[in-house]
């Protein structure tokens, strides 16, 4: 596999997708989505680190929950309040959505309940499908991710998530929401799957009517309470409550996003998203290996791939 | 066997005839000018009744000089912006005499408003008019997408309609069931059936939530809705649906609205016939597919139509030009006056085919409509997407049955071949096209009207408008006072807007598949394939619908159609602009944008897409599919349209087998 853009084209790519230029970005994703994708990354993010883009400072925003729970609206609203009152910062949705096990196809319809101003720079909106990935994340989302951050102060992924390995999205998030909807008999669900102990906050979506949503707020809180017996010491994560229609706690879901700061250790994160990849790749006996070859180093992502793609080859051979 | 069997007499006992249905030509383009003229020919060849079309902005509440607008101008029907239009429009026709439909829903109240208007400054008696609004918002929703505000607001509007005509235009339906589009969107009978009713429940529910009437002026109300119903080309199962929409109303109206008197309970309706069986090959047939499907609803007394609106034989190829519509309303004419069809009394009564067809349409439309009930009714039906996806699944069915020559239509996937039609071959090509220089005489009379009106009269009758909206205040009253004022009709809708919001239902397109495995299928999923394999990724389509147009069942199965061949699929519905559309294909590297328009804007809608895809320097190709004369296409293709589908390319795979070349033909050569 070669690159396939030149230096000087990807120079300008790059350079063009970091002033918001809609179309060098969406190719330069498109690139990443690709199975064969590796000698690209090296390339790409030597490139970025080269011309001053870490994505450091970024802050990755984890939306999982059922289908139905209105996570795209949310997401549309809070769009809409971003880019009304923060004038001066930039953020892009990725939403991934189901793939078809019969042809592999898929509609990806969350761009239906979002309405996006056109032409305006400081939004990118990108839509990916499973690819019947388990987890609710596709294969590459993780490297469009660490793109869009070098670009983006805050990058939201919205996910499907319907049990406890449906939410991948909290092992490359900053920071992740549940949303729910008042009284929907998921709270009973989630607390025997045990996802309740994943999210950093949750949300009460669709609580357009009062008494519903109080009762609601109720009925999890306590359920959380449960919970900080089984985690001792840890702190009840927040919830919000919010409703698209009235845009109830719109400004205060953006206000603590806002807030939100990203992880220190990135190094962390890269070997989670490591581990997994071996997995995928070399399954749980390949998992064994990497435990045996003790820590690593290396902090660039392809780097660590390529040391422990040769050395679980040397081994397996 | 005894004569009175066969004999149909009138309430005195005497031998009698019965009267024929009310004679429709469903019409309006260009401009009021010359809509008045097309209609008072009409009027002149023995047309009956009027039933008004008009044009895509009027339908979604925007005047002329809107941007949105301006492609659309007179395209589907007549423009209306204020009362001036309404003079213009029915000027020399008597409009206290006439029984006048207005196929109106978003704006309904509004077009209601300067129809009384209109009358009272003529001097009219108001109370004398009569017609129909027909105000179905959930059909809108669901098939034919010109809503404006989100349902809970849209029901109010209607309610307020329901209270203001009871007592002031007694003689007005001031909404009208119409289920003509859930057919046109797929629907069964059965489905019909039971979203049509269901919407008659919500709306009854909805008024008597008002609590604003005695039970006897609830009475009156159920009597006042009326249903405008589709036949089919099946024409016996067409009969007996009627049949069993008027069983089911009576036993509604009288089981769960206790309506005492049985005039009330009756099942009034009109008919339009199919249009979506039309075919554009071998056009000539639809003359007798209308013909049939004419007889459905009208052959038989007790499943007879109120009133007739026949399609034109080109429909499927464009807009009707007048002789169309005149020989249309010449097959009525032949049909109720030249035969005996209206001296018998019901010819299936006592059938026990037609019996035992009727009680099992009833049963399973009950169960559907059990269903319904069980969600909340048709408007919690429509907001958690259920009654749209079971209507898109129903249309993937019936296409994959006619891909899969499991349905027969001639001319079409069987008999295909046969003398070109000597129809076509005037010179005018045998369709009709706006002039598109007839738009700027609306639009003068906007900036005239706009000119020499009482901006302060205008600015305080929006204010109340405004007011009454916030105040849950019936809107009739201020929306009749902002017609007097010469408001327009976009900044009527516009101060509604802005207190209600706009609405964006679902798609119904997720979770759909398509009944299709073929040789065509694997050999479609091959070639996806090969440009995976080639490019690593899976080809990427944007389906889009610009512009106001809002039927979507094109879009609907294409998108089905290309997740079913292994696409990835990016639809978002309706009413986008070209802007939107494109920058959805360049976020996401679209590989193909594919663009449906049935309005007949799709040269200007195209010119605005490459536009919009230079200003981005993107090179995605674009394919257009819809109601596009041959004509066009070579004005399409230099403005750099890769393809075009009408609806003779019927073969779902034939299209993606299309779509996936165009797609693949861009991989490049480095690969």
């Amino acid at each position: 596999m070669t690159v396939r853009f030149a230096e000087k084209e990807l120079k300008e790519l790059i350079q063009e997708a970091s002033q918001g230029e809609k179309y060098p970005l969406a190719k330069l994703i498109s690139e990443l989505e690709r199975p064969d994708s590796f000698e690209f990354r090296k390339v790409l993010f030597k490139e970025l680190e080269n011309s001053g883009f870490n994505g450091d400072n970024s802050v990755t925003i984890g939306f999982t929950g059922t289908p139905g729970a209105g996570k795209s609206s949310l997401l549309g609203e809070i769009s809409t309040n971003f880019l009304q009152t923060i004038p001066d910062k930039k953020m892009a949705v990725v939403a991934i959505d189901p793939s078809s096990h019969i042809s592999g196809g898929s509609l990806l319809g969350d761009r239906t309940r979002l309405s996006l101003p056109v032409r305006e720079k400081r939004i990118f909106f990108r839509s990916q499908p499973s690819q019947l990935e388990l987890g609710g994340l596709n294969p590459y989302t993780y490297h469009v991710i660490r793109l869009l951050r070098c670009f983006f102060d805050f990058i939201f992924v919205e996910t499907v998530g319907i049990g406890q390995n449906e939410i991948e999205v909290s092992k490359l998030a900053d920071f992740s929401f549940l949303v729910m909807v008042p009284l929907g008999g998921d709270q009973v669900q989630f607390m025997k799957s045990g996802i309740m102990e994943v999210p950093d906050a949750f949300i009460l979506n669709k609580c357009d009517e009062e008494n519903l949503a109080r009762a609601s707020y109720h009925t999890l809180s306590t359920t959380l309470e449960f919970l900080r017996d089984i985690v001792p010491g840890g702190s009840i994560p927040p919830i919000f409550l919010t409703s698209v229609k009235t845009k109830k706690g719109i400004q205060e879901l953006l206000d603590f996003v806002l807030k939100s700061k990203p992880h220190t250790k990135r190094s962390v994160e890269t070997k989670v998203q490591i581990e997994k990849w071996i997995k995928t790749e070399y399954g749980n006996f390949g998992l064994s290996f990497s435990e045996k070859l003790g820590t690593i180093t290396q902090k660039n992502y392809e780097e660590w791939e390529s040391f422990f793609n040769s050395e679980i080859r040397k081994r397996l051979l | 066997m005894e004569k009175k069997d066969h004999i149909l007499y009138d309430k005195t006992g005497n031998p009698s005839k019965e009267p024929a249905w009310i004679f429709r030509t469903y019409a309006g383009h260009t401009n009021a000018k010359e809509s008045n003229e097309l209609f008072r020919k009409n009027l002149a060849k023995g047309q009956t009744g009027l039933s008004i079309a008009f044009d895509l902005p009027t339908q979604c509440g925007y005047s002329s000089d809107h941007a949105i607008a301006r492609p659309e101008i007179g395209k589907v029907g007549v423009p209306i912006n204020t009362l001036e239009d309404f003079r213009i429009l029915f000027d020399q026709i008597p409009i206290e005499e006439m029984n006048t439909s207005m196929t109106i829903n978003g704006t309904s109240m509004w077009l209601l408003s300067l129809y009384v208007a209109l009358a009272e400054e003529r001097g009219e008696d108001v109370s004398k008019l009569q017609g129909t609004t027909q105000n179905d918002i959930i059909k809108e929703y669901l098939a034919r997408g010109t809503y404006i505000f989100p349902p809970e607001h849209s029901i109010r509007i209607i309610v307020d309609m329901y209270e203001y005509c009871l007592k002031r235009i007694p003689k007005w339906n001031p909404s009208n069931i119409c289920s003509y589009h859930l057919q046109e969107a797929g629907a069964t009978p059965v489905q019909e059936l039971a979203f049509a009713l269901a919407t008659g429940m919500a709306i009854l529910d909805a008024v008597k939530e008002r609590n604003c009437f005695t039970h006897e002026e609830f009475e009156q109300c159920v009597g006042r809705i009326s249903f405008f119903v589709n036949a089919g080309i099946r024409f016996i199962e067409e009969m007996c649906k009627m049949r069993a929409f008027s069983d089911m109303w009576e036993e509604i109206t009288k089981g769960i609205y206790e309506v005492k008197s049985e005039k009330y309970r009756r099942f009034r309706y009109g008919v339009q016939v199919n249009s979506l069986g039309l075919t554009e090959e071998q056009p000539e047939n639809n003359a007798w597919r209308i013909l049939i499907e004419a007889l459905g609803v009208t052959l038989s007394r007790d499943a007879r139509c109120r009133a007739l609106q026949l399609p034109a034989w080109n429909e499927a190829l464009s807009l009707p030009r007048p002789w169309d519509q005149q020989w249309s309303l010449r097959l009525q004419q032949v049909l109720a006056y030249e035969t005996d069809l209206l001296e018998y009394p019901d010819l299936f009564e006592g059938s026990r085919v037609v019996e035992s067809k009727v009680k099992d349409l009833i049963e399973n439309a009950n169960k559907e409509i059990q269903k319904i009930k069980e969600m909340g009714g048709a408007i919690k039906a429509i907001e958690n997407g259920y009654m749209k996806a079971q209507l898109v699944k129903s249309q993937a069915e019936r296409l994959a049955k006619i891909n899969n020559d499991e349905l027969i239509i001639v001319g079409k996937n069987k008999w295909k071949e046969g003398i070109p039609s000597p129809l076509t071959n005037d010179p005018d090509g045998g369709i009709f096209k706006v002039d598109p220089k007839s738009a700027e005489q609306t639009l003068k009379v906007l900036s005239d009207v706009k000119s020499r009106r009482d901006a302060k009269k205008v600015a305080e009758t929006l204010a109340r408008l405004e007011d009454d909206a916030k105040n849950g205040k019936n809107l009739m009253f201020a929306s009749v006072e902002c017609a007097k004022a010469l408001v327009t009709t976009g900044e009527w809708a516009d101060t509604l807007r802005k207190i209600f919001g706009e609405y964006r239902p679902s798609t119904g397109v997720e979770g759909q598949k398509l009944n299709l495995e073929s040789d065509k299928v694997s050999n479609v999923r091959a070639k996806v394939e090969k440009f995976q394999k080639a490019t690593g990724a899976r080809p990427k389509i944007v389906v889009g619908k610009p512009g106001l147009d809002g039927h979507s069942n094109g879009a609907e199965m294409i998108a089905v159609s290309a997740k079913h061949a292994g696409f990835d699929v990016i639809y978002s519905g309706i009413r986008l602009t070209p802007e939107e559309i494109v920058q959805s294909a360049v976020e996401e590297n679209a590989n193909v944008i594919g663009v449906s328009i049935l309005s007949g804007s799709h040269v200007e809608l195209a010119e605005q897409i490459f536009a919009e895809l230079k200003h981005y320097k993107a090179d995605i190709p674009v394919v257009f599919g819809g109601i596009i004369p041959q004509p066009d296409f070579e004005k399409l293709h230099s403005i750099g349209v890769k393809a075009i589908f009408t609806p003779k390319d019927y073969d779902l795979m034939d299209v993606m087998d299309r779509i996936i070349d165009i797609v693949s033909a861009k991989i490049p050569a480095s690969v």
